[in-house]
């Protein structure tokens, strides 16, 4: 068998076929060595964040918690690990990727709403399993099932809903709604899948109107700020009619002061010249009269006729005519 | 010596022979099983566990047990109000009964284009008997109840039991979403402009609250005045009335004589000499 000229020139290795005549007590050690390695395969690690099903012919015998462990070789026993503490995250309408930048999944991100508008939502689904032995066995494609169940959640409850509602108040109503749908579905299903939290990331109407919804935030500013201006101008002009009020109504207090004095004052004068003149009434009337009499003709243009003249008016302008002659 | 290597030789093989004649079946705790001799089924393994069957004349065919998956494409739809929706939705099923599924379907792919068929037709006949909105907003969980249980009726007969209908998506197709847009937009318009005019409505209902404010302030005030001056005017008049009434005579000669003060000047007076003050230029002292 040596002889023959090998095609591959494997022959220059001098390859010697292994003895088959080997001796007969060489069996035994070499069966227990085979079967002591094929009963170490049945050692196994359940890491911290796990827990393993070990089946035994395909029957659920144990489920077992971390640390190593040990179960019958295959095929009588075999394992199943999945992470039971970590929480698993789902996004829906949109994508992170590596490098930290997201994109919208427009298909997915849509929505009607109740009124029969259009919105974008971002949805982040937080679940971890919660029965592994449903979670393995009892459904198929249990991540794409999550979706499934999520997207349709979403939709039956933004359908239902507003589009005012959905884009300013009912973020936290929807998100709670959504969790309890979502499991409902899910417990439904037997998926032992138990969900953490659903988030609304972002809640925009799309691209196309989302200026139109701008303009209505800044109306609701002019609004807000039409009405801010009308209130200074109430700020302004109530105070200023107060003061004007106030000013008017001092203004006639000071009349009133001024004219009760001066006439108290011109009472008092009455009051004592009277006195005095009682003393000897009729000269002080001579007196009076004549002292005025004084004044008055000191000031005036006086022109004195005899009292014989019987008409004035021949007279008068006279004395101008004599002055421009001259 | 050689009896042991004997034995150990006839049951190594006889064991490779079983092994490959598929003598044992383990059936998974998520798996059932079709049992076949000769290509005719003979019994359905349910529980999980090891089996025996005859090597070679009786084969085994597997089965899940788990809720299969089937995500149907998006197609359109139409509604009772003959508008066309684009619905997407996903079906949980399962084998209930492998015998059943074996004989009509056999695979998991023949039994999705049956459900496929049976769907796609019952959506659209459930579709068709309702409006947008009601597929959208009001009446959506009662439609996927009903497809599911039509579906469900039409399943039984390959086997399977059809766990649940539910639609994914229910969008409008493209060229109806443009007008969803524009009717948005124009929505948004009539909020926005409402809100404008309502805050020139607020503002000027503001501005003239307060002018009718300022305007009763001041009048109020000119009452005020009104009723000081006169009670003044009321006080003076007493005054002037309470001094001058002890001697009115004497009131009359001073205020007529106060009054000569107020004659301007340059005023011209003709008098006669008959008059009190020039009589004595005429008649000298009597």
């Amino acid at each position: 068998m040596s002889e023959k000229k090998d095609p591959w020139g494997m022959d220059r290795y001098n390859f010697k076929m292994p003895n088959f005549n080997f001796k007969k007590s060489l069996i035994l050690p070499v069966l227990l060595i085979i079967i002591v390695l094929w009963a170490l395969t049945g050692i196994y690690i359940v890491d911290a964040n796990q827990q393993a099903v070990v089946k035994r012919f395909g029957k659920i015998s144990k489920v077992v918690g971390p640390g190593p462990h040990y179960h019958f070789p295959y095929p009588v026993e075999t394992v199943n690990k999945a992470d039971v503490t970590d929480v698993h995250r789902l996004e829906i309408g949109y994508r992170t990727y590596a490098n930290g930048e997201t994109k919208l999944v427009e298909n997915e991100a849509q929505m009607l709403t109740g009124d029969e508008n259009i919105v974008n939502l971002d949805v982040i689904v937080q679940y971890r399993i919660g029965d592994i032995v449903k979670y393995m066995y009892n459904i198929d494609n249990v991540l794409s099932t999550i979706k499934q169940v999520s997207e349709s959640s979403m939709r039956e409850i933004v359908g239902k809903r507003k589009i005012d509602y959905i884009l300013t108040v009912g973020k936290s109503e929807i998100q709670i709604k959504a969790l309890e749908m979502i499991q409902n579905i899910l417990n439904d299903y037997e998926s032992g899948i138990q969900i953490v939290a659903v988030q609304l990331q972002d809640v925009n109407p799309p691209d196309e109107v989302v200026s139109a919804f701008r303009d209505v935030a800044s109306a609701r500013e002019d609004k807000s700020r039409l009405i801010n201006e009308a209130q200074s101008y109430v700020n302004k002009v109530i105070p200023q009619a107060r003061g004007e009020a106030a000013a008017m109504i001092l203004n006639a207090e000071a009349y009133k002061e001024e004219k009760v004095q001066r006439a108290k004052g011109d009472a008092e004068k009455f009051t004592v010249t009277l006195k005095s003149y009682k003393q000897s009434p009729k000269l002080t009337r001579e007196r009076l009269y004549l002292e005025k009499m004084q004044t008055v003709i000191s000031k005036g243009d006086f022109h004195i006729f005899d009292s014989q003249i019987s008409n004035i008016n021949t007279f008068i302008g006279l004395e101008n005519l004599k002055r421009s002659v001259k | 010596m050689k009896k042991i290597v004997a034995i150990i030789v006839a049951a190594v093989a006889i064991g490779v022979f079983i092994l490959l004649g598929g003598a044992f079946y383990v059936v998974n705790v998520d798996q059932q099983a079709v049992i076949t001799y000769l290509g005719k089924p003979v019994k359905n393994v349910t529980e999980p566990g090891l089996n025996v069957k005859i090597p070679f004349l009786q084969k085994a065919s597997f089965f899940s047990k788990k809720i299969l998956d089937y995500d149907a494409d998006q197609r359109i739809v139409i509604t009772e109000d003959k508008k066309n929706l684009v619905v997407d939705n996903y079906c949980k099923w399962r084998i209930v009964e492998p015998l059943k599924f074996f004989q009509s379907v056999r695979t998991q792919n023949g039994a999705i284009a049956r459900l496929d068929d049976i769907i796609y037709s019952e959506i659209r006949v459930e579709l068709g008997n309702h409006t947008l909105t009601e597929v959208i907003a009001d009446n959506r969980a009662e439609i996927m109840e009903n497809v599911t249980k039509a579906s469900r009726e039409k399943a039984k007969e390959y086997g399977i039991e059809v766990v649940d209908i539910r639609i994914k998506r229910a969008d409008l197709p493209p060229e109806n979403e443009k007008a969803v847009f524009s009717r948005m937009v124009s929505e948004r318009e009539r909020i926005a402009n409402r809100y404008r005019s309502e805050g020139r409505e607020e503002a000027q209902k503001i501005r003239s609250k307060a002018d009718k404010e300022k305007r009763v302030i001041i009048a109020k005030a000119y009452r005020e005045v009104q009723s000081i001056k006169g009670g003044a005017d009321a006080e003076t008049i007493k005054i002037y009335a309470d001094a001058y009434s002890a001697d009115e005579e004497f009131y009359r000669f001073t205020k007529t004589l106060d009054v000569y003060d107020s004659l301007g000047e340059n005023n011209k007076y003709f008098l006669t000499t008959n008059s009190e003050v020039l009589q004595m230029l005429e008649k000298g002292i009597k």
